[in-house]
């Protein structure tokens, strides 16, 4: 196990820098550079040509390619052309708010889908099931982002002015305006409100997922001979099925949690968008329209680690849980 | 021991007259009540439209196509109900086959079925665009006058922004977002069931090269992929399909690896080693077959995920682009209008929930018909 | 024993999955490190001195003082503060009226020059020198007084081509480098330049920048200092005090700001929000969340009008929406084509119906704020589908195969393609209703939706120019210049897109930037347009109205052409209705 671990994290290192290597001669493959944004009368070919100078742009590609990586492989990830800063700033301010709102949702999806779904597989051919499935799936069915603008419409627009509802939800923004200025608990408060929407718009289309995964696992793990020996031995139905059957059922939930993985940050983009949440989502996608070159570079970087790194907590779990799979 | 029993004169002629009418008589409802509609509607559009139909015969290649599939529906409805009515009934019981035990399973399962009948209307529909569209969906109604109306009479779904008919540009966006969904998730599940298949049955260098692959394209950053292809080539349907269905597979993999490698250990597969079967028999002939059912599963949720991406790539400006219609993009349009015409983004919303749900119910069905352990 | 060896094996995981997450950061040395010690030093001297003067300057008597205001808007100030580098609109504003100065600003009625930094000012006879006085009561916001050094250096370092400050092209008509500046004394300082029209317009649009703390910097590392965004210290009505990137900006009053251009703002404090969707952001101003929604999309305007709290503020402004037509394809080479494109769009019923009335159609490159704007002396082009048909018959586009579309007599269809920017409503609604509109006339569009990047690689490179018509909006300044779009001396620059050659057109061009009184250039203007209209290079589609949502409990708040934050120093709000704290 621990060769195989060292195995591929020796061989994630190459990955990881390949995919930048990737990115980075795509991007700077597409036409256009940082300078052509500022459109504006007058500005002359003179002053776009030093501002690429300035910008280190008018060095040929490889140089500049190598000028990257070594800056990349001592920590320096260069400064962003749209904000002027440095980009570990852009992102390290971006990064927490995606982390927060997608581990949250994925916790809240993971947490109710196994829950869901194990219910599902216990009651199954009674109604219970079938209304649940209907449910779920009307869910699963939606585009994350229309979900997101039907709840803003309610939650927060016609709760307030139409109805007169006395909680209503934030529309956008990780915080009010006058956070600086509540309490602690005000502050947690104030925070927890915000999270619920977009909380809500991610959570549930992935919850219905995951339990309709669950479901089918469980109900494959049901089936088998050891609960049928289970229950004859005379366990309680609560003991085979949390004891005994979850826990096989478990396994294609954690191939699911390691697929879900990259989602922790490209799924956000659209809550990020509509809830206008500060995240990494949402940076990268503006850095790509403005060819804010070392934005995306980093982004690329980092969301690569974290999926090949989530990637082999994935497998490494994965084996824990199943004796069956070996590595050789 | 087959039995031929004289079928009545009655039902013989009702067969002929209204397709669908004696099974649904003799208590097949979906089969027969698809057939009946699928008759009488085909019949009711070639009334209402017959101008158009007579016009398509020398229009464009869609709607020679729309033309074509009317007569083969019609005619399909028709042959099927005649021989089913004179087919024997009983059928023998000596060796019933895996493909009929399987449908029998399916059939019995109401809801897979009402979605298996809903699929086959969409992709009718679909192909019967031309002749059902009450107008051209690029058609600008008066910008004064017609802007963002409500449904009624005239626009049943309402209008959008360009006074464009709601209802008609929904029709023509099933076609893109059924086409788009289809085609990439056939070309993702295909490469990911080979290659999961391969890898998990291998393991070694083999599972580990393949594995590094998977990672590798898991861990590519898809958006950043789509949005240099849409500023390098002209973004079309073909180019969206690719991309799609080129990172897609790594999802299928995963799973058909799992369950290889789970069925590698099975008793089965130590059987067919002993009788020397070839590697690519195994796979092919027991270790595919036995995964079928969660590759069936990832299809069906690979096609629902398909066209919920595709919407949410129109949303952000870099799926199928405007003027087309696909659901995605009349999302997108309707979007700034929430507050104030609802119908604009609401309706291709429910259509594409409908759509996947459809695919949904289908896939369960498919895969709890399937499991052989599940029939008792 | 297993259980264990899997026990290590999570944590082995789990640690490799924390390296791997800290890879990225630590040993950042270098331009990071430089950064964060200036921040430092900087914050820290505000800090103390900002203290000092609000001990030395009690908030006064009067219930106006208070509260915060919010603003928000879709796009990031991208170069914040810095006013050497940046160009967008956001940040212009905020550097002129929130946290610096520049040396005017302009009459709300007549846009004439007022004195702001710079207490008077004389030229000379020639009109070849301005000498400015700089008021001696500015302090920056770390205690510096701001004087005619701050003037020196900001005009040195803009005229500085190393800098590549992106309005250069304003200051053509000055004497760049050290010749063109003179500190006199500390409060005087005389600019040299040469007669030319509206030569007090780019102080206008330029914030003066603090030499002590910019001084050292190198002219190409500007842009990349941090002083833009992470530490700007200011000399205006509002000091800087936080800014979280793509989530706002925070500023608080100036209780040193000169009595007598106000004294303290009567705010306590501004937001200004990023909120990238545009529903969002009426939805934020509708519940209260925002104070200012400036451009929402016309569409919204009824919303905030039947709001009783709101009001939906509307005036012209600077910019005009365009297709422009790229007269080296053959199609478009021939004006009465161009002219045909115009008459045969119904440009009057897509302002109402696009704009709901909030603009009006255009029929010269004047906007309606400029002091030769006439409108109705220009040839009008109003929507005749016959009169722009007989005109691609004299042309000679006839349908002669009856297929609806135009050929000329070697058989090519009269087909052009209209490119627009992915992402802008309104300009894919041009293109589109155009494509319906000129079909009736049997010329037929394609609409070609383009990523902003690309497109403006396929109109600027002269050597592609790769478009027939493309929609696109052009903002003005206060001073018009319309050389760079028309100009045949400069038609293989990035901005002839059109290709316009036509001397009559030449002469009008280089002939207004000269002419420094208003009368004698106001024929010449007339006559420049009437050119133009002939000519026809562009089918100009509207002036649009410039909408902003404010919320009735902000007081005092006037905007116009100059900008929505031109006296944000002046704002209050209702006593009653402040936000908690």
């Amino acid at each position: 196990m621990t060769r195989y671990l060292v195995r591929r994290l020796l061989g994630a290192v190459p990955l990881v820098l390949g995919i930048a290597t990737i990115v980075f001669f795509v991007v700077n493959a597409a036409p256009g550079d940082p300078t052509q944004y500022l459109l504006a009368p007058g500005l002359r070919p003179e002053v776009v040509a030093q501002m690429r100078a300035n910008f280190g742009l008018d060095q040929p590609i490889h140089i500049r390619y190598v000028k990257w990586m070594a800056a990349l492989l001592s920590g320096d990830f260069g400064y962003s052309y749209s904000h002027s800063r440095p980009v570990l700033d852009v992102i390290g301010a971006a990064l927490p708010n995606t982390l927060i709102l997608s581990a949250l949702a994925l916790a809240l999806a993971f947490a109710a889908g196994i829950v869901l779904g194990t219910i599902q597989a216990v009651r199954q051919h009674r109604p219970t099931d079938s209304v649940l499935s209907v449910i779920l799936l009307f869910f699963y069915s939606m585009p994350s982002f229309w979900l997101a603008l039907m709840l803003i419409l309610t939650f927060s627009l016609y709760a307030r002015n139409v109805w007169g509802w006395p909680i209503w939800f934030p529309a956008s923004g990780v915080h009010s305006v006058h956070y600086a200025f509540l309490s602690l608990g005000g502050k947690l408060r104030d925070r927890a409100l915000h999270l619920v929407l977009p909380t809500a718009s991610l959570a549930l289309v992935l919850a219905a997922g995951v339990a309709r995964y669950m479901r089918a696992s469980m109900l494959e793990v049901i089936r088998q001979d050891f609960i049928r020996t289970a229950r004859a031995k005379g366990l309680s139905e609560r003991a085979v099925v949390f004891r005994h059957a979850l826990r096989n059922a478990l396994i294609p939930a954690i191939t699911l949690l390691g697929l879900y993985l990259p989602f922790l940050f490209s799924g956000t983009v659209f809550i990020e968008t509509v809830f206008a949440w500060p995240g990494m989502g949402k940076t990268i996608i503006d850095a790509i329209s403005a060819r804010d070159y070392p934005v995306v570079m980093a982004g690329s970087f980092i969301f690569a680690v974290m999926v090949v790194a989530g990637n082999l907590v994935a497998d490494v779990l994965y084996a824990v849980v199943d004796p069956r799979i070996r590595y050789d | 021991m087959t039995e031929w029993v004289p079928r009545s004169r009655v039902r013989t002629t009702l067969a002929v007259v209204l397709p669908g009418a004696p099974q649904l008589l003799s208590g097949r409802r979906a089969s027969g009540g698809f057939a009946l509609t699928v008759w009488v509607g085909l019949l009711a559009l070639l009334a209402s439209r017959a101008d158009r139909v007579r016009a398509a015969f020398t229009g464009a290649a869609d709607q020679r196509l729309a033309v074509l599939s009317l007569v083969v529906g019609l005619a399909a409805s028709w042959v099927w109900s005649v021989l089913d009515t004179r087919r024997p009934q009983h059928v023998s019981e000596v060796g019933i086959s895996q493909r009929t035990l399987t449908m029998r399973a399916f059939s019995r399962n109401r809801v897979a079925v009402a979605g298996l009948l809903a699929i086959g209307v969409f992709y009718l529909v679909a192909l019967l665009t031309p002749l059902i569209a009450p107008y051209d969906p690029t058609a600008q109604g008066s910008l004064l006058a017609e802007r963002l109306v409500g449904p009624s009479a005239l626009h049943p779904l309402g209008t959008d922004r360009f006074a464009r008919d709601v209802f008609s540009r929904l029709l023509y966006g099933a076609r893109i977002s059924l086409t788009i969904g289809f085609v990439a998730v056939a070309i993702s599940v295909t490469i990911g069931t080979v290659l999961g298949a391969v890898s998990g049955y291998f393991g070694g260098i083999v599972d580990g090269v393949i594995m590094r692959f998977v990672d590798m394209v898991i861990a590519f950053p898809r958006l950043i992929l789509l949005i240099a292809i849409i500023a390098l080539f002209q973004p079309s349907i073909f180019l969206i399909i690719a991309v799609l269905g080129l990172t897609q597979w790594p999802a299928t993999t995963r799973i058909v690896r799992g369950e290889v490698l789970s069925l590698r250990e099975r008793e089965f597969i130590e059987a067919a080693h002993a009788l020397g079967y070839s590697r690519a028999r195994i796979i092919l002939r027991h270790l595919i077959p036995n995964s079928l059912a969660p590759i069936i599963v990832a299809a069906t949720l690979g096609i629902g995920n398909t066209i919920v991406l595709e919407a949410g790539l129109s949303f952000l400006g870099l799926g199928v682009q405007p003027p087309t219609a696909s659901w995605g993009t009349m999302v997108a349009d309707g979007r700034d209008h929430l507050l104030g015409a609802w119908w604009v983004a609401t309706f291709p919303g429910l259509a594409i929930v409908l759509t996947v749900l459809a695919f949904n119910l289908v896939g369960d069905g498919l895969r709890d018909a399937l499991d052989p352990r599940m029939r008792t | 024993m297993r259980l264990n060896s899997r026990i290590a094996t999570l944590f082995v995981a789990g640690g490799a999955l924390v390296w791997a997450g800290c890879g990225g950061e630590g040993g950042a040395g270098g331009p990071a490190a430089g950064a964060e010690d200036f921040c430092r030093r900087v914050r820290v001297a505000v800090a103390a001195y900002m203290d000092s003067v609000e001990a030395a300057n009690p908030v006064p008597d009067d219930e106006r003082y208070g509260g915060t205001a919010v603003v928000g808007t879709i796009g990031e100030l991208t170069d914040g503060m810095n006013a050497l580098v940046s160009a967008d609109y956001g940040s212009q504003q905020h550097q002129l009226f929130v946290n610096l100065m520049p040396l005017i600003v302009n009459d709300p009625e007549t846009l004439d020059p007022l004195p702001y930094l710079a207490e008077s000012w004389e030229v000379n006879d020639e009109e070849t020198a301005i000498t400015f006085h700089i008021r001696r009561d500015v302090h920056w916001h770390d205690g510096m007084p701001t004087d005619a050094h701050d003037v020196a250096f900001t005009y040195l370092t803009v005229t500085d081509p190393r800098t590549a400050f992106p309005n250069a092209a304003f200051w053509d008509y000055y004497v760049k480098g050290p010749e063109g500046v003179e500190v006199l004394d500390d409060y005087t300082v005389r600019i040299r330049m040469r007669p030319h029209a509206e030569f007090m317009d780019p102080w206008r649009t330029l914030a003066i920048m603090s030499e002590h703390l910019l001084a050292d910097v190198p002219p190409e590392q500007l842009k990349q200092h941090p002083f833009g965004t992470q530490c700007p210290v200011g000399d205006g009505p509002f000091v800087f005090v936080e800014h979280r990137p793509n989530d706002r900006w925070v500023f608080r009053a100036n209780p040193g700001f000169p009595p007598a251009l106000g004294g303290r703002p009567y705010l306590d404090r501004y937001v200004y929000r990023i909120i990238p969707e545009q529903t969002t952001l009426l939805t934020e101003l509708l519940t209260g969340g925002l104070d200012v929604y400036p451009a929402p999309r016309s569409d919204q305007a009824k919303a905030i009008l039947d709001a009783p709290e709101l009001e939906l503020r509307h005036y012209p402004f600077r910019n005009y929406v365009f297709v422009g037509w790229n007269s080296r394809r053959p199609q478009l080479a021939d004006r009465r084509v161009r002219k045909a494109m115009t008459m045969g769009t119904d440009r009057a019923r897509i302002v109402k119906a696009l704009l709901k009335g909030y603009g009006r159609v255009a029929n010269g490159t004047l906007p309606p704020f400029h002091w030769a704007y006439e409108p109705d002396s220009l040839p009008q082009f109003p929507y005749d589908p016959d009169a722009a048909r007989a005109l691609l018959d004299d042309a000679g586009w006839i349908d002669r195969d009856g297929d609806g579309v135009r050929e000329n007599e070697d058989g090519v269809r009269l087909e052009v393609s209209i490119k627009y920017n992915q992402g802008n409503q309104q300009r894919q609604d041009v293109a589109e209703i155009m494509q319906a509109q000129l079909a009736r006339i049997g010329v037929e569009v394609h609409p070609q939706v383009v990523e902003w990047g690309t497109l403006l690689d396929q109109i600027m490179s002269p050597e592609r120019r790769d478009f027939d018509g493309v929609v696109m909006a052009w903002v003005t300044e206060f001073n018009v210049d319309d050389r760079d779009l028309f100009d045949s001396h400069r038609i293989d620059q990035p901005y002839a897109w059109s290709g316009t050659r036509n001397p009559v057109l030449d002469h009008y061009l280089d002939t207004l930037q000269l002419i420094v009184d208003r009368d004698k250039a106001r024929p010449v203007w007339l006559a420049y347009e009437r050119a133009l209209a002939d000519e026809h290079p562009y089918t100009l589609f509207y002036f649009p109205d410039r909408l902003d949502g404010v919320n009735r409990r902000l007081k005092n708040v006037r905007m116009d052409v100059r900008g929505e934050w031109v006296d944000i120093k002046d704002w209050w709000i209702d006593p009653g209705q402040r936000r908690t704290r």
